[in-house]
């Protein structure tokens, strides 16, 4: 069933145990992560500012000061009692004249504050995003064409390894019709050329040899 | 600055590295291992678990191999495979050996993410990460005789599940040849 066996099994663990990452990519990796609990931490202390009531509270502090303050300098000038009824009415006007565009003011700019920090924060998450994609979509290309051009580097040796091969067999086939060819054309004339030279080596032997004189 | 912040920096000044190549084991690709280690940190960094887990080291580990494991799951497999070779071309690491070798690992850790997380937990912590029985016992609050019979179990599940594997490959070449 299993074709595989544990030792090729504890081989290959072995071998991915022994994966190890450059120092360099790793320090970039260590880098980048501190980078961005840094930046995660420097936003949200930024985003802790003070509160919108805090704020309308010291308004209002400021202005019931005022106002009691200007109450009490035209109670001091005035000739005659003032009127209750008067002052509550001058004093709610008063009240409603200094608060509130103030505190329009101060929403308006907290709104802003908050949409334009928001609108930073996704802006910048969106791009990282993309650079991400873009450079993961890009490994895989470079991964998947790689593979692709290995695949077919090895089937076109392949065909042409078999190319060279058929060729020889060709050409020894040739070499042997060729050989085939001569011994049926020349073959007779061969052995009769064989045996009249034979003949002739036959008759020099049979003749002596001159003699040789010194002179 | 947040204790739970000041938690992570000195996790990553501790065990950073470790966390770093355990990922780059598993995805086998150093720029995924980058990318998974920083959404690692963010999901310590806005979890609520993080902040019960007794052992941080050990919550960031197991949260290291899941993202792994999912990051292999959501990779389809379209790069054609180069076909099996039973007896090796030459003994040299010739790039054709290399690209068998890349393709046997990249098929084991298919194989260990097939799994259960817990056979796949411990598996990678003996056989990756070359931790002590006695170790992972203590972290996983098991005994070392427990954790030895997880691993014997887990290889031999993956035996299993790389067999069939085999089987199946096998199975599909004849196809192939038969229909040449």
């Amino acid at each position: 069933m299993s074709q595989i066996d544990e030792n090729q099994i504890h081989d290959r663990l072995k071998r991915l145990s022994e994966v190890e990452p450059g120092k360099q990519a790793s320090g970039r990796a260590m880098q980048r992560v501190r980078d961005t609990l840094i930046a995660d931490e420097g936003r949200r202390v930024g985003l802790a500012r003070p509160s919108l009531i805090g704020r309308l509270m010291k308004l209002a502090a400021a202005a019931v000061l005022m106002i009691g303050a200007g109450y009490i300098a035209g109670r001091l000038s005035a000739p005659e009692p003032v009127n209750v009824q008067e002052l509550q009415v001058a004093l709610e006007s008063s009240l409603k004249s200094s608060l509130e565009p103030a505190i329009r003011q101060e929403l308006l700019s907290q709104m802003d504050e908050r949409w334009q920090a928001a609108l930073a924060a996704s802006n910048a998450r969106v791009k990282n995003e993309l650079t991400r994609q873009v450079r993961r979509d890009l490994m895989e290309f470079a991964a998947q064409t790689l593979a692709a051009s290995g695949t077919r580097t090895d089937q076109r040796l392949m065909e042409l390894i078999e190319l060279i091969d058929a060729v020889r067999l060709q050409d020894r086939q040739r070499m042997a019709a060729a050989f085939d060819y001569i011994e049926s054309r020349f073959g007779g004339g061969l052995v009769t050329l064989a045996a009249r030279t034979d003949e002739l080596l036959g008759s020099e032997r049979a003749v002596p040899a001159p003699a040789v004189s010194e002179n | 600055m947040r204790s739970r912040q000041k938690e992570l920096l000195e996790l990553l000044d501790k065990s950073g590295a470790d966390l770093y190549a355990l990922l780059t084991r598993l995805t086998l690709r150093e720029d995924i291992a980058e990318e998974l280690m920083q959404e690692l940190f963010i999901k310590l960094n806005n979890s609520r678990g993080t902040g019960n887990a007794a052992n941080l080291h050990a919550y960031a580990r197991k949260s290291a191999i899941n993202l792994a494991f999912d990051w292999r799951r959501s990779q389809k497999r379209m790069v054609p495979t180069t076909g099996r070779f039973s007896e090796p071309v030459s003994t040299e690491d010739s790039p054709l050996r290399k690209l068998i070798h890349t393709e046997e690992l990249t098929e084991t850790l298919d194989a260990v993410g097939r799994l259960k997380k817990s056979s796949r937990e411990v598996l990678v912590m003996h056989y990756l990460q070359q931790e002590s029985y006695d170790n992972i016992a203590e972290q996983l609050g098991k005994t070392s005789h427990q954790v030895r019979a997880l691993c014997s179990r887990a290889i031999r599940n993956l035996r299993d599940v790389l067999g069939s594997n085999e089987h199946k490959s096998s199975k599909k070449e004849i196809h192939n040849v038969a229909n040449r």
